[in-house]
């Protein structure tokens, strides 16, 4: 563990928070320009996976471990909301035959 | 936390009895179950609040008084659900069960002592609300609302987990004391990832409380979802929110208020123009309500910008009288939605002139929302008010008080429809569960319009 | 005694709610006695009130008592209590509003028998009655905003009383937007206020003003908020145009709440706050042009109106502008004097009004009319001297207040005078012309109404009866010293006004020139009355109809003086078309193409802003990115 964290503090920790905010921002473009549902939620996921990751850094510099224990219950979290968000994908699926977020467009003004 | 133990047990408790096709006990065993809470809440009024669970949580005032607000209004909103939920779904225990948990969340979000517990009840309360808005499985626009709301609300979580994880980089801890102590510190050498970290923190709990413009889930996804649903959302998961944004800016971020007002200023104003002026142009009652919810938001920022000892109070105050006209509106929208199968105001033609009580206890709903003296809604927004002028936003006042005159305007449409408009139409039946809501509703209204200290004493 | 205060507005509001929600079980009758029954009580106990308000001060105090009921809301150092306030001013209001309340229930008995929504009537005009005394006895601004605006409701629910008629729906909307945007003035000064001087109760505020120097900044903000506020409620320019639309409410709604008491809510708080007032001379002096302004041009309209309650619509309009000018030119009792003596004669022609419509079935325009007073002699005789006083005859009421008025601003400003005189003219010669039209001559009307008229029953001849001796002797309350008498009004008010006038100085007018005034006002209405009757009995002219030239005149030529040509063309013909003018123009046109105008902006705006909302997620999303980007711009800028 504590060479795991030495080769952690190796790395600079701006470096962690640029590579991070840029999968971030990976992700946040994904869902901006993308428009098939899955797609979105993978995108989704890789924004939280850079915060997870941010935080296992932050973590590692602080010498404090309840960042990593966030990181589980994001990875928890995460995993509820992806059950749950593949079933209302599903559930639409069954009921437009798409899985294109330009259908959904019934609601509006 | 007991009381919290409680509602999960419940929960799970009603799926049981789901299974075992006991649909008939649902309703007490839940009415049971919130009583219980409320009396375990109650109980520690007057002990000395400490934070618990290594400074997980913390029952306060603040946190018991809000607490018993929601409990009480979901008792309301359990109330109306019967014959709701039989109605539009063979799974009734998980209704009960969802919205059980999803209150659970709620709970957590405005006890919260440490960052981690209001990401978790936020979860927990969005989770459960996905399933909920979108449990008609046929209905298109309840699917619709669903995934908006999914996509949406799993986009807005990103920035809020964001935001938590700068905050914990740049103060290495998630506790609201340590954050605290963090700035008072270091006065003036705060970390750049400290003021990002507000800044996303507020785009994520403005996406809670629908601030624009983050709030463009907000009319789609309440006009899809079933009204009960609805109903929830809009009083008991509103309230939680905004308490647990106000918590969260009431114990740490007070210091930096100079970097952050001007931001939350400009979210009011956009929130109040934005929700007042749409819900203008509306003709349906439901999604004239889901603006005027926005611009409710709009009204409740206020109490958050200006931060202080009696925001609290003020916010406590709005959002009861809010969320108890909420229920009131939705109630008598419900009913008429079952007699006519329309949303529209018009479907609320000559209300008046069959079923005189129901008109009545609408209106009051209504004259509270709009604010109109000897209300709940006049005392929330009056204290509202007084607090931003305390601090000298003339200009902020004034332009509250155009947007409450353009509230009065879509209010009245339905009293006016209700006892202006002739049409030929049948008596609405009313349930006793729906008259008890709707008396209780109304009163509370009226009693809180008239000894606002009812409330006020409270925080 | 003044501990059973409370008791006064509870009684109306018990009586709204027995007849809310007995209306449909309770009989007319029964419902009839309830509603009037409470009002009479109130009064009653108004009297009481008053009479111990008057031992206080003939024992030499200033009558002044506060009595709190509850605290309401206290939060921090914000306290606002339920309280009430006895003193000279609220008390005569206090007569006013049950007594004039009080007969005009009893005539809404006979009135509305034949209306299906009657005891929804009698539960809103109680609850309006309970309002009023809340706006008339609240010890403090938010108390009276609470009456300010309840009385804003009620009017609201009465206009639109017989809502089957789509036009009457929209007046009460246009009642209720105009209303909203004085209160939005209030609702703002109340908070201005609070944050000035740290509380909401008159007695805390006005001795802290009082301290403060004439022409100070936000006393200016605050009077002249409080101002907008008032020419909403009081319908004043630009905020006028409501109240002749608001006739669409029944008879005795009019006489209540849009003659006799709402409408002069805006001068009772003007006179409440005169300190206030005072100390911005500048606001006073707005006061005085939109009142004088509003006389004129409201008399002006009122010239060629011919429905009988439009007549009266404009009049009440144009005698609240001379009660604002008589606020602006500081004579604080006048405007008051006015706003009573107007109440008694106000309330009597507008019920006479509704007698003579109801025994016309239901028919207004007075072209329809004509020779009415044999078959209605005692709505016509109390009519006739509702009339006189208006006009400002002597020795009736409305003589000695308009006279007051108008005094004060001959010595404040000449030009006020002539105006005021001028508007005195047109409202002599108005009126005559209502009566003549509707009284003399021949019945012009269908034989169907001919066969059924009739003159009213008693419980609507009564309260005329009654309003008209009070409005032929009301002017005995405050006879001015020229002519001998005592001034009583101005001295049992003299506590209310007190700081003010320390600040102004007493009034003095020369009493040779008071008689000149009084001598030339009086002359001339009557002077106008014979030129109304020149008109419309002698000639026996007939207004034309809406669309027609008015070359009518020319044709009945045959009756000619050649004088009356002159006349003709040089005053009554260029008057004819600035009446129409100011009409169509000004007040159809003008503020509620204005007012109009922001509703539809404002609803347009959201027609255009909720296309935002577009359904598409995409779009929120990227609208939401665009509200991250721009707030991390704000940070980086910031940091």
């Amino acid at each position: 563990m504590e060479t795991v964290v030495t080769n952690l503090q190796g790395v600079p920790i701006n470096h962690y928070i640029l590579f991070c905010s840029i999968i971030f921002a990976i992700g946040v473009i994904g869902v901006l320009i993308r428009r098939n549902v899955i797609v979105i939620m993978m995108s989704v996921e890789l924004m939280l996976n850079s915060v997870n990751l941010l935080l296992a850094a932050f973590s590692a510099y602080k010498g404090d471990a309840s960042g990593q224990v966030f990181v589980f219950f994001v990875m928890a979290l995460a995993a509820a909301e992806v059950a749950v968000g593949l079933a209302i994908i599903v559930m639409v699926y069954r009921n437009t035959r798409s899985v294109d977020i330009n259908a959904l467009s019934r609601l509006k003004w | 936390m007991s009381a919290i133990i409680t509602l999960s047990l419940l929960a799970v408790l009603l799926l049981y009895l789901g299974l075992f096709k006991a649909k008939k006990a649902l309703l007490p065993v839940s009415l049971l179950g919130l009583l219980a809470a409320i009396v375990l809440y109650s109980i520690q009024w007057d002990t000395d609040a400490e934070p618990l669970y290594s400074g997980m949580v913390l029952f306060d005032h603040f946190a018991v008084a809000f607490s018993i607000l929601s409990l009480f209004i979901t008792g309301l909103v359990f109330l109306l659900s019967r014959d709701y939920f039989d109605s539009i779904s063979e799974h009734v225990a998980e209704y009960y069960a969802l919205i059980i948990f999803s209150l659970t969340g709620a709970l957590l979000v405005v006890s919260f002592h440490n960052l981690a517990m209001l990401f978790i009840g936020i979860e927990i309360m969005s989770v459960a609300l996905y399933i909920l808005v979108g449990i008609r499985k046929r209905d298109f626009s309840s699917n619709e609302a669903a995934l908006k709301y999914f996509l949406m609300g799993a986009f807005s979580t990103g920035f809020l987990l964001f935001g938590i994880t700068l905050i914990y980089g740049a103060t290495g801890s998630f506790d609201l004391t340590e954050i605290k102590n963090y700035l008072i510190a270091n006065p003036h050498s705060i970390s750049p990832l400290f003021y990002s970290g507000i800044l996303l923190l507020i785009i994520g709990l403005s996406f809670k409380v629908g601030a624009a413009p983050f709030h463009f889930w907000t009319p789609d996804v309440y006009e899809g979802a079933p009204i009960l649903i609805t109903t929830f959302m809009s009083t008991v998961v509103k309230t939680a929110a905004f308490a647990g944004f106000l918590r969260l800016f009431l114990t740490c971020f007070v210091p930096l208020q100079d970097f952050w007002a001007p931001v939350l200023l400009v979210i009011t104003v956009l929130t109040l123009f934005i929700g007042n002026i749409s819900a203008l142009a509306q003709q349906s009652f439901k999604r004239m309500l889901a603006y005027s919810s926005i611009s409710h938001a709009g009204y409740m920022l206020f109490g958050i910008l200006s931060i202080g000892a009696a925001s609290a109070g003020a916010i406590f105050v709005y959002s009861a009288a809010y969320s108890i006209a909420s229920v009131v509106a939705f109630a008598v929208l419900i009913l008429v939605k079952r007699s006519r199968g329309s949303e529209h105001f018009e479907a609320f033609n000559g209300l008046a002139a069959k079923n005189p009580y129901l008109a009545f206890t609408l209106s009051v709903a209504m004259l509270s929302l709009a604010g109109i003296p000897l209300t709940a809604g006049f005392v929330g927004k009056f204290m509202m008010f007084s607090g931003v002028l305390a601090n000298y936003h003339i200009v902020l006042l004034l332009l509250a008080v155009l947007n409450a005159a353009m509230g009065i305007y879509y209010y009245f449409r339905v009293i006016v429809a209700m006892y202006f408009r002739p049409a030929d139409r049948e008596e609405v039946t009313v349930n006793a569960n729906y008259k008890a809501v709707l008396f209780i509703g109304a009163l509370l209204t009226i009693a809180i319009g008239i000894f606002p200290s009812l409330l006020a004493g409270w925080l | 005694m003044t501990d059973l205060i409370w008791i006064v507005p509870l009684l109306p509001f018990i009586g709204f709610l027995i007849n809310g929600i007995g209306r449909n079980i309770l009989g007319k009758p029964l419902i009839g006695i309830i509603g009037s029954g409470v009002v009479f009580v109130s009064f009653l106990l108004s009297c009481c009130l008053f009479s111990h308000v008057y031992d206080a001060r003939q024992a030499g105090g200033d009558g002044a008592f506060t009595v709190p009921i509850f605290e309401w809301i206290s939060a921090g150092k914000l306290s606002v209590g339920l309280s009430f306030m006895l003193d000279p001013l609220s008390s005569i209001m206090l007569l006013i509003v049950t007594g004039i309340g009080f007969l005009i229930h009893v005539y809404s008995i006979g009135y509305m028998s034949h209306d299906p929504g009657f005891g929804k009537f009698f539960s809103y005009l109680n609850l309006f009655i309970f309002f009023m005394l809340l706006l008339v006895l609240g010890s403090n601004y938010i108390v009276m905003f609470i009456g300010w605006e309840g009385v804003g409701l009620c009017s609201y629910l009465l206009i639109g009383f017989w809502y089957k008629n789509e036009a009457y729906a929209g007046a009460a909307k246009k009642a209720f937007v105009m209303n909203r945007i004085g209160d939005l003035g209030f609702l703002i000064a109340v908070f201005l206020i609070f944050t000035t001087f740290g509380s909401f109760e008159f007695s805390s505020i006005f001795p802290q003003a009082a301290g403060r120097v004439s022409g100070d900044g936000t006393l200016l903000l605050i009077t002249l908020l409080l101002f907008v506020a008032a020419t909403g409620k009081s319908a004043q320019i630009p905020l006028f145009t409501w109240l002749p639309d608001a006739m669409a409410g029944p008879t005795p709604v009019s006489a209540l709440i849009h003659a006799a008491t709402m409408v002069t809510a805006g001068i009772y708080m003007i006179a409440r706050s005169n300190i206030l007032f005072t100390l911005a001379p500048v606001t006073l002096q707005i006061v005085a042009g939109i009142g004088i302004a509003t006389a004129l041009l409201a008399a002006a309209i009122a010239l060629t109106q011919n429905d009988i309650k439009k007549v009266l619509a404009y009049s009440t309009v144009s005698q609240l502008g001379y009660m604002f000018l008589g606020l602006g030119v500081g004579a604080f009792t006048g405007a008051f004097f006015h706003v009573l003596t107007h109440a008694f004669f106000k309330a009597l022609l507008f019920l006479g009004a509704g007698s003579v419509i109801h025994a016309m079935s239901d028919e207004q325009d007075m072209r329809s009319m004509g020779g009415l007073k044999k078959k209605l002699p005692i709505t016509y005789i109390t009519m006739l001297i509702g009339t006189i006083a208006i006009s400002g005859i002597p020795p009736l009421s409305g003589f000695f207040s308009k006279d007051e008025i108008l005094a004060h601003a001959f010595v404040q400003n000449k030009v006020l005078w002539v105006l005021g005189f001028i508007g005195a003219l047109f409202t002599a010669f108005y009126m005559f012309r209502m009566l003549f039209l509707t009284f003399f001559g021949e019945f012009r009307g269908s034989k169907e109404q001919a066969h059924h008229l009739h003159e009213s029953p008693g419980s609507m001849t009564f309260p005329l009866i009654v309003l008209a001796i009070l409005a032929a002797f009301g002017g005995l309350l405050n006879i001015p010293a020229a002519l001998g008498g005592g001034e009583w009004l101005a001295h049992y008010l003299e506590p209310v006004f007190a700081a003010s006038t320390a600040k102004t100085g007493e009034f003095h007018l020369e009493h040779g020139t008071e008689y000149a005034l009084m001598a030339a006002s009086g002359i001339a209405a009557i002077i106008m009355a014979i030129w109304a009757y020149g008109t419309y009995v002698s000639k026996k002219t007939v207004p034309v109809a809406d669309g027609a030239e008015r070359s009518l005149l020319s044709r009945l030529s045959y009756h000619k003086f050649y004088i009356d040509e002159i006349y003709d063309a040089l005053i009554v013909r260029p008057l004819n078309k600035l009446s129409v003018f100011l009409y169509k123009v000004i007040d159809r046109a003008g503020i509620d193409g204005l007012v109009n105008g922001l509703g539809r902006t404002a609803e347009e705006s959201g027609k255009g802003i909720r296309l935002l909302q577009s359904g598409n997620v995409g779009f929120y999303i990227f609208m939401m990115v665009v509200g991250v980007i721009a707030l991390l711009v704000y940070g980086l800028i910031k940091i």
